[in-house]
């Protein structure tokens, strides 16, 4: 059995070390936000946070994950206010919204880091996640939406 | 046709669960796109909610069925926004299920050919005002006032004198007894409040908190996960296989070949059915397939363009159109082009990879999945089983990217294989690379393309594509040019241009094709629109002119007018490369101006796409402005990043380390603007797509004199 | 006036390169020795030999100049890939420490150990690119240049020859010889390569001419 903590619930979870956290979190504990798009890191759609990081979960190991904070889309923020998810909505960036789950761990992460990206942040960010829908000028858009949502969040505070 | 009252006894008995609602629907004499509106109680009243596009319960929530698939183009937020707006409810008191597969109910469902709103909005429109006219009514006869007196607004009938109100709820019980009213007059465009607007789409909150269901989001008790192992040269049989190693894997519980019906073809693999998809994915890898590769051609990709270049030169083909006698004003003329352009095939590779879930239970199947054409896996896969249509229930979610290729019936028609055989819901999941090596794939073409000038005019234009045409796989006619031959160019040069042919030269391989998004336009427009271009240079012709000159109707002229204003075409400046190409794609016309120059470095960069989308009638602006920036990134791919190869009969690329995508770093600053006018709905998700390619070798053209004939190029190697 | 100062200023420098390049290294060597005597064992010998040193770098450079190596000593900051050495296809940057920035960590994809499968993130637990502030760029230096960097503190990391030589062991640099399925090795074993570095730096760490 492996412990994991996923958007601070406790699981306990029978299955093999060698599966990829991907996997674990989809089949095993249910939560489908995170998504499988290539199984070999090149697209960023299964990306969640681990220990806060934007690791790609489909060649993470579980036994990488065990005892380790997970976050995943289902869990960035309660009422789906985190600012990604506000810019993203204002700025209607998804299609198809499959790669979006990874795009917004992503851009979160940035976020964090730098309360002020500029264009050439946000491509250094964001290189790691395709999207066929092509809604890359929007994401953009977004990111710098949300960490002007942000600045204000925290100005308020 | 016919509409009648249902007796209340009736609609009691069958809503008795929900409460009282109006449910309104269509008859579809055939599959026709434009059909009456009828109470759905008169069709069969122990069906009204099953057989309802529009339901309003007693609490005023509206449901309304989205009969076509929502794969990024916007179906979820555009076939509600029509409807509220002749309905006159608050969106957010609209919800929104999808249909599931039934031509009779839906009319036709197939989410492809951009034909969701252009096929269907005249109906929604429709549908709607019947609604609040019999809401109206009911108000009007509770209040006994005149009709003329009240009016709609926000979910409410109001009775205009004494400013009384009814919220819809309490009026369902008693519009539901009235018979639906022909003849309802619809909006004018000016009354638009909702129509035209940039509103938020409904499925965005969805789709940033991972609510949102997809094809391999369905879940059911019991479920199992399945991979196959299926014929990497498409076409070859199982000779035999070795599961030792793959039943060892821990979870995996079953082996078994399996088939997959592509139309009136059978392709073959062998499936691994485990407890997780984990174990499935390692069950494959562990498997060892001896196949039988006999009986057809292993193709490889060059040999591939060196036939098609070679019926080119000798080679007239099957006439599509004809008008004139270009072979004789070509031979006859001072100043003629004769010149090939070469495009590549392409795989869909939508971010979920191909997967659907069913659960096949005796004597009937229901099926899950990111499926574009749901009443057409219904159709297909009850014939294949021998069943009625009514026992195979067909599910969409929906889609992370579909175009075209979740429109084909195969991996429907597996996942029913393989839980038929295991007797549990099944999930089938395609690996990426299942998803890049099976196809099917856009065709790659070779077109010739020969023109005439004279005194600077152009006297005539013979085009011939050579290339697999989608339609033999669905039984298509082969004797006949393909209908597709000139999508993509524009019909009112064949009011100015005397002398025009198409030609089909027909070619076969064994590689499944199937359309992809903007389909034969996005190959042809990059042929004809480069060809043009290369005209106008030969004839001494601005290249914007020259389709002003030939493009005489009002509504081409206008679309030229605003891609010169907005994309500064005559102030172009040295060091600057300006290029255009204009092309049409089911109903819409796309004009593009693409503006390229040199980094420092001397590498190629794409400053500006300026985008003029003309597709009459819409609904969203937000979402034609995105469906063409989309378009444009996926133009872009196609034509300097990813090809798809073959070897030996093998494809030679796997995943996105080898078919490589566009990301963030290459999508250049694109505008665009849409024209209004009174014109019918045309496409919106694929229009904009054709036109890319062609503009932007046009613009490297226009920047170094380098002309670019066969796609797809490096951009970092001009 | 400018000009010609900036010119002689440049012209002096090449100057001194040019006479002392043979022994810049021992010299630094020698300079790190004495200011770190009290607490490590002392350093190698060095038998000066510029046959056989230079000799036994062209060796070394055959190995750093390999894409298990070069692609993780890129002239930009963005790693290489592949055994073409292409630019890394997600374009993750160095960052300050050379473990990437944002949502572009090394260790997002690159994981404790090779990940399974062809064309899959190779791993260490380590993996990272060298610092901002020690590039210790491989891409496009000729064997002279490569050479001279190495050893010169300034631009190593201020790394002594012991520990040039303990390098040679490093996790991360003995990567390249576990470089996941489907990946060429290094063009030698990496016993060869730790010999060849070691006789380079013991026979005086001389650069070849070109």
């Amino acid at each position: 059995m492996i412990s994991l903590n996923v958007n601070q619930k406790n699981y306990r979870v029978d299955a093999d070390p060698n599966m990829p956290l991907l996997w674990v979190i989809r089949d095993i504990i249910g939560l489908t936000g995170t998504k499988y798009g290539c199984g070999v890191a090149q697209c960023g759609a299964c990306t969640v946070h681990l220990n806060d990081e934007a690791v790609r979960s489909c060649v993470t190991k579980v036994s990488r994950a065990e005892g380790q904070k997970i976050v995943t889309i289902e869990g960035l923020s309660k009422e789906n206010d985190h600012p990604a998810q506000i810019a993203w909505n204002e700025e209607n960036v998804p299609q198809c919204g499959y790669c979006h789950s990874g795009q917004i761990m992503s851009a979160a992460v940035l976020l964090r880091e730098n309360p002020n990206p500029t264009d050439e942040d946000i491509d250094a960010a964001m290189a790691g996640n395709i999207c066929r829908c092509g809604t890359y000028l929007r994401i953009r858009k977004a990111i710098h939406l949300a960490a002007e949502l942000q600045r204000k969040g925290s100005a308020s505070k | 046709m016919s509409t009648s009252n249902i007796s209340r006894r009736n609609f009691l008995r069958t809503t008795g669960i929900s409460g009282a609602a109006l449910c309104l629907g269509f008859m579809f004499s055939s599959s026709t796109e434009d059909a009456d509106v009828i109470n759905t109680g008169a069709a069969d009243p122990s069906e009204i909610e099953l057989n309802a596009w529009i339901k309003i319960d007693a609490s005023g929530k509206v449901t309304l069925v989205d009969h076509r698939a929502e794969m990024g183009q916007g179906s979820y937020q555009s076939v509600p926004q029509i409807l509220a707006e002749e309905l006159e409810v608050n969106l957010k008191d609209v919800n929104i299920i999808f249909a599931q597969g039934n031509k009779e109910k839906y009319g036709n469902q197939i989410t492809g050919g951009s034909s969701t709103i252009r096929g269907s909005y005249k109906n929604l429109l429709k549908l709607g005002a019947t609604a609040r006219v019999m809401l109206t009514a009911a108000a009007a006869a509770k209040w006994k006032v005149p009709v003329t007196e009240c009016y709609a607004e926000a979910g409410h009938i109001i009775h205009r004198p004494s400013s009384k109100r009814f919220h819809y709820g309490e009026l369902v019980n008693d519009a539901a007894k009235l018979e639906a009213p022909k003849d309802i007059v619809l909006k004018p465009k000016s009354a638009y409040k909702l129509i035209r607007q940039p509103l938020h789409r409904q499925d965005t909150p969805l789709k940033t908190n991972g609510v949102a269901g997809f094809g391999l989001d369905k879940k059911l008790p019991g479920m199992l996960y399945a991979t196959v192992e299926r014929n990497p040269r498409l076409r070859g049989k199982v000779k035999s296989y070795d599961d030792s190693a793959a039943l060892k894997v821990p979870g995996v519980k079953k082996v078994f070949k399996v088939q997959m019906g592509v139309f009136k073809t059978f392709r073959e693999g062998v499936a691994i059915v485990a407890d997780s998809t984990w174990a499935a994915m390692q069950g494959k890898k562990a498997l060892k397939v001896d196949w039988d590769d006999t009986g057809f051609d292993h193709v490889n990709t060059a040999d591939i363009y060196i036939s098609l270049e070679e019926k080119l030169k000798v080679e007239e083909g099957l006439i599509l159109k004809k008008q004139g006698d270009p072979e004789t004003a070509i031979s006859i003329a001072a100043k003629k082009l004769d010149i090939i352009y070469q495009t590549p095939y392409q795989s869909h590779s939508a971010m979920e990879p191909v997967n659907c879930v069913a659960h096949y239970q005796g004597d009937k199947v229901e099926i899950w999945g990111p499926i574009q054409a749901p009443e057409w896996v219904q159709e297909y896969i009850a014939g294949q089983l021998g069943w009625a249509k009514e026992n195979v229930i067909v599910n969409m979610t929906f889609l992370g990217g579909g175009f075209g290729r979740k429109a084909f019936m195969d991996y429907p028609h597996e996942a029913t294989m393989i839980s038929k055989e295991m007797g549990a819901p099944v999930q089938v999941v395609w690996t990426r690379e299942d998803d890049a090596t099976q196809g099917p794939y856009r065709p790659g073409f070779s077109y010739r393309c020969q023109g005439a000038i004279e005194n600077g005019n152009i006297t005539a234009l013979k085009f011939r594509m050579a290339g697999q045409n989608n339609d033999h796989w669905r039984d298509g006619p082969s004797n006949k040019a393909n209908r597709s031959t000139s999508e993509g160019f524009l019909k009112p040069y064949y009011d100015s241009i005397k002398n025009i042919s198409f030609a089909e030269v027909v070619f076969e391989t064994p590689i499944p094709t199937m359309w992809w998004r903007s389909v034969y336009a996005s190959t042809n427009g990059f042929a004809y629109e480069s060809f043009l271009d290369e005209m106008a240079h030969a004839a001494g012709k601005d290249p914007l002119d020259l389709r002003r000159q030939y493009l005489t109707d009002q509504r081409s002229q206008k679309l030229i007018d605003k891609m010169e204003e907005v994309s500064g075409w005559k102030n172009k400046r040295n060091n600057e490369g300006y290029g255009t190409a204009i092309t049409e794609c089911f109903s819409s016309t796309v004009g593009q101006v693409v503006k390229v120059s040199k980094n420092a470095d001397g590498r190629l960069k794409i400053d500006h796409v300026w985008a003029v989308m003309d597709c009459g009638w819409y609904v969203n602006p937000d979402i034609v402005k995105a469906q063409v920036e989309g378009a444009i990134l996926m133009g872009l791919g196609a034509a300097t990043i990813h090809e798809i190869t073959f070897k030996d009969g093998l494809v030679e690329q796997r995943n996105f380390y080898d078919y490589k995508m566009p990301r963030i770093t290459d999508m250049p600053p694109i505008d665009v603007f849409i024209m209004e006018n009174d014109e019918d709905a045309g496409g919106v998700g694929e229009p904009g797509l054709p036109a890319f390619a062609p503009a932007l070798t046009n613009a490297i053209f226009d920047l170094t004199g380098k002309r670019i004939r066969k796609l797809p190029f490096d951009l970092t190697k001009v | 006036m400018k000009t010609s100062i900036r010119f002689k200023t440049k012209f002096r420098t090449f100057m001194i390169i040019g006479i002392m390049s043979s022994v810049v290294a021992t010299m630094a060597f020698t300079l790190n020795k004495e200011s770190e005597e009290a607490r490590v064992p002392p350093a190698p010998i060095v038998t000066k030999d510029s046959t056989a040193s230079v000799k036994a770098f062209k060796q070394v450079y055959t190995v750093l100049m390999s894409a298990r190596c070069m692609n993780c000593h890129p002239s930009g900051d963005i790693p290489l890939q592949g055994e073409d050495s292409h630019l890394h296809t997600m374009q993750p940057r160095r960052g300050v420490d050379g473990k990437g920035v944002y949502a572009m960590k090394c260790s997002n994809c690159h994981q404790p150990a090779n990940t399974p499968g062809l064309h899959t993130p190779p791993g260490n637990p380590n993996w990272h690119l060298p610092p901002a502030d020690m590039k210790m760029v491989f891409q496009g230096r000729t064997p002279r240049q490569l050479a001279k960097q190495l050893v010169d503190p300034n631009q190593n990391g201020h790394k002594d020859m012991k520990k040039l030589i303990e390098h040679a062991d490093d996790g991360l640099v003995k990567a390249g010889w576990n470089p996941g399925e489907g990946r060429k090795m290094p063009p030698m074993s990496h016993a060869a390569f730790k010999k060849a570095w070691i006789t380079w730096l013991t026979t005086g760490a001389y650069a070849p001419a070109k």
